[in-house]
């Protein structure tokens, strides 16, 4: 009596789980033709940032004709990235561009991928050297602290005060570009005045509370750069707050979304990074030219599709100098 | 006079084994298709990642399914093994021990953590549920504490690495351990006075305490073992990654659990088996697994166990009560 039912429904759950793949099956078949298959891995899939560096990575694998694989974790379990790698591995891609979360971690399934002649990118972030062929550095120390200098430079005439908020005083890759900062401004720019250099501990809240405190401790202020992500809208909204919208301004280092509300209402003027998609792009035919043999590791150029060339620093292939957002080209932009 | 009592534990049997039987069926299509989609799937190479990946989640399931058959649960395996990884990073590190011994000693670490939850469980007479919710965040919390969420245990030495990445004949190096735990546990729940004891728990605590068996202790072992396999886990875990970063084994807890109830144990406890386990490891392992190969995105693995494990809930629920009526019938016939 019963039993039929229990039979039914087992055929059910053997239905369901059949409905599921055969509804996958229309997409799948590409795989097996004789493109190359170029895996590449985000971080975290969902994030903003990496879903534009895929829609770069995707307009490449048009134009070059290959096919693109995208994966990455969505949980936070740093041995997701590995188990994809390794999965990759086995299902045979010809190359692999990862931007790591876990070095350590990812680079010993990297260094596997390797050993088995698959060719292997980083992007975003680096593995360790000897589990990758390149790393497409999305900025140079130099490259940053050049382009937030002259940026304020412009922005205030090459004269008058400035003060900079950092995330901490012993950040290694912040004090990098300070020191390229500082360089650039002795050397091109000796009427402008740094007064003031504070942490806000990668906070917003402390960077706006850091930021008030700047603009009532020095009333000649004409420019605050925030050289981590939440300092930028924590000055942005300190200026504001303070109705010196204009008499001060504010450029940054940081995501254009965060940022977007106050660059339409005045209070910040640029903010810096790179173009992600292009960062996608580039990343996406540099593996392609790895795998196809074509980039080899003495190059000192690569020119990628419509991007044109692009220098190599050893093992660096360099996107070259950040884009500045601002009122005019922000609203493009959704990372 | 002694044949319906056969065929009563025969009518039982069968019932049982439908479900294993049943999941097993799931399997092999789950392999066919993914076989025929990926043309590498089936490679022997593949079979040893999934082997490979499975092992800590595999080893977590096995010592879940005694704590689930008492009635019990564990939700704080997935921490456990979390704090073991970078306990055992500090003591190979920090404290200079030898790999082997570190290792050791993570053992007891675990079956530490583990007789934490069983004291809290059985003397304080608490609820499973509750004391690990507790015990969950304490060590997930206590591993981010130890390492401020940013320390990270790397370089380790390649004899030991080799635990987690190798292979021996053929198999990945851990498959013997698990295998042997594999084997430890079914005989412990399926050839020992242990598990009968353990079932008999979980059908009816107070009829198992009247039957003279020491519930207390009998429960509180099953949470130590739990703590020791962690600790294993850990170990292995710690091997395949090359790193033990505070944020190990997030999330396992969820899949331990569930592949034990979606291998035929009931979670009121009382009913289960360590190779439905088993099964329920492989039919989850497999699924997420072949997706890659069938190019599809990994999100659809995490939609797909759930039905999985919905449809197998019901078809487990109707053979029970199904069950129930063949009794009613047989106590009929036999009046």
């Amino acid at each position: 009596m019963t039993m039929p039912k229990t039979f039914a429904l087992t055929l059910l759950a053997v239905g369901v789980l059949l409905a599921g793949c055969s509804k996958s099956t229309d997409t799948s078949n590409t795989a097996s033709g004789k493109k190359l298959a170029i895996a590449l891995m985000p971080k975290s899939k969902g994030n903003a940032y990496f879903i534009s560096c895929k829609a770069g990575a995707e307009k490449a694998a048009k134009e070059l004709g290959l096919e693109l694989i995208f994966d990455g974790p969505t949980d936070p379990d740093p041995a997701k990235q590995n188990e994809i790698i390794e999965n990759w591995i086995t299902l045979g891609v010809d190359a692999i561009a990862a931007a790591c979360e876990n070095r350590e971690g990812i680079s010993t399934a990297l260094r596997k991928a390797r050993a088995k002649e698959i060719k292997v990118i980083t992007f975003d972030s680096d593995a360790s050297q000897d589990a990758r062929d390149f790393f497409v550095n999305q900025a140079t120390p130099e490259g940053i602290g050049n382009t937030l200098m002259d940026e304020a430079a412009r922005l205030t005439g090459s004269e008058g005060e400035f003060a900079i908020i950092t995330a901490s005083l012993t950040a290694a890759n912040m004090n990098e570009w300070q020191k390229y900062i500082e360089a650039r401004r002795s050397s091109k720019y000796p009427n402008m005045k740094m007064v003031a250099l504070r942490p806000c501990d990668d906070l917003k809240d402390k960077a706006q509370a850091e930021a008030t405190a700047l603009l009532s401790a020095n009333p000649n202020l004409k420019l605050i750069m925030a050289i981590c992500s939440p300092a930028v809208p924590g000055a942005a909204e300190a200026v504001k707050q303070a109705g010196k919208t204009g008499q001060v301004k504010v450029i940054g280092l940081g995501l254009p979304s965060e940022n977007r509300r106050y660059v339409k209402e005045g209070v910040t003027d640029s903010v810096i990074l790179w173009k992600t998609e292009d960062l996608g792009y580039l990343t996406l035919y540099a593996a392609q030219a790895l795998a196809n043999g074509s980039l080899k590791p003495s190059d000192k150029t690569f020119k990628a599709g419509q991007l044109g060339e692009f220098e190599i620093q050893g093992d660096n292939i360099l996107l070259g100098k950040p884009f500045i957002f601002n009122k005019e080209n922000i609203d493009q932009f959704n990372f | 006079m002694n044949a319906p009592k056969t065929s009563k534990s025969g009518a039982w049997k069968s019932i049982w084994l439908r479900h294993e039987t049943v999941l097993f069926a799931i399997l092999i299509l789950e392999w066919l298709y993914f076989n025929s989609v990926g043309p590498r799937f089936g490679s022997l190479d593949n079979s040893c990642d999934i082997l490979r990946h499975s092992v800590e989640i595999g080893l977590l399931a096995l010592v879940m399914t005694p704590i689930i058959l008492t009635g019990g649960i564990d939700l704080s395996v997935g921490a456990m093994l979390g704090l073991c990884a970078i306990l055992f990073g500090k003591l190979w590190r920090d404290a200079h021990v030898s790999v082997w011994i570190a290792g050791l000693a993570t053992l007891g670490i675990g079956g530490f953590c583990g007789a934490l939850n069983a004291s809290l469980i059985t003397l304080l007479r608490l609820p499973p549920l509750i004391v690990t919710l507790g015990t969950f965040s304490l060590f997930r919390g206590l591993a981010e504490a130890t390492t401020q969420g940013v320390d990270t245990f790397t370089g380790f030495p390649n004899f030991f690495l080799a635990l987690g990445q190798s292979e021996l004949v053929g198999l990945p190096a851990q498959a013997p351990l698990f295998v042997a735990v594999a084997v430890g546990i079914w005989l412990l729940v399926h050839r020992t006075t242990f598990g009968r004891s353990w079932r008999a728990i979980g059908f009816a605590p107070e009829g198992a305490r009247y039957a003279g068996i020491s519930v207390e202790r009998r429960v509180g072992m099953t949470y130590v073992l739990a703590g020791i396999i962690a600790g294993l886990a850990a170990v292995i875990y710690t091997a395949r990654l090359g790193q033990a970063k505070a944020d190990a084994g997030t999330g396992y807890e969820l899949f331990a659990i569930t592949a034990v109830v979606l291998g035929g144990t009931s979670i009121f406890g009382g009913v289960g088996s360590v190779h439905g386990t088993l099964l329920g490891v492989a039919a989850i392992a497999v699924l997420s697994n072949g997706l890659v190969h069938a190019r599809q995105p990994r999100e659809v693995a995490g939609m797909l166990i759930g039905a999985l494990l919905l449809a197998a809930l019901t078809v487990s629920v109707l053979a029970k009560q199904f069950a129930a009526r063949s009794k009613i019938g047989h106590a009929r016939h036999s009046t």
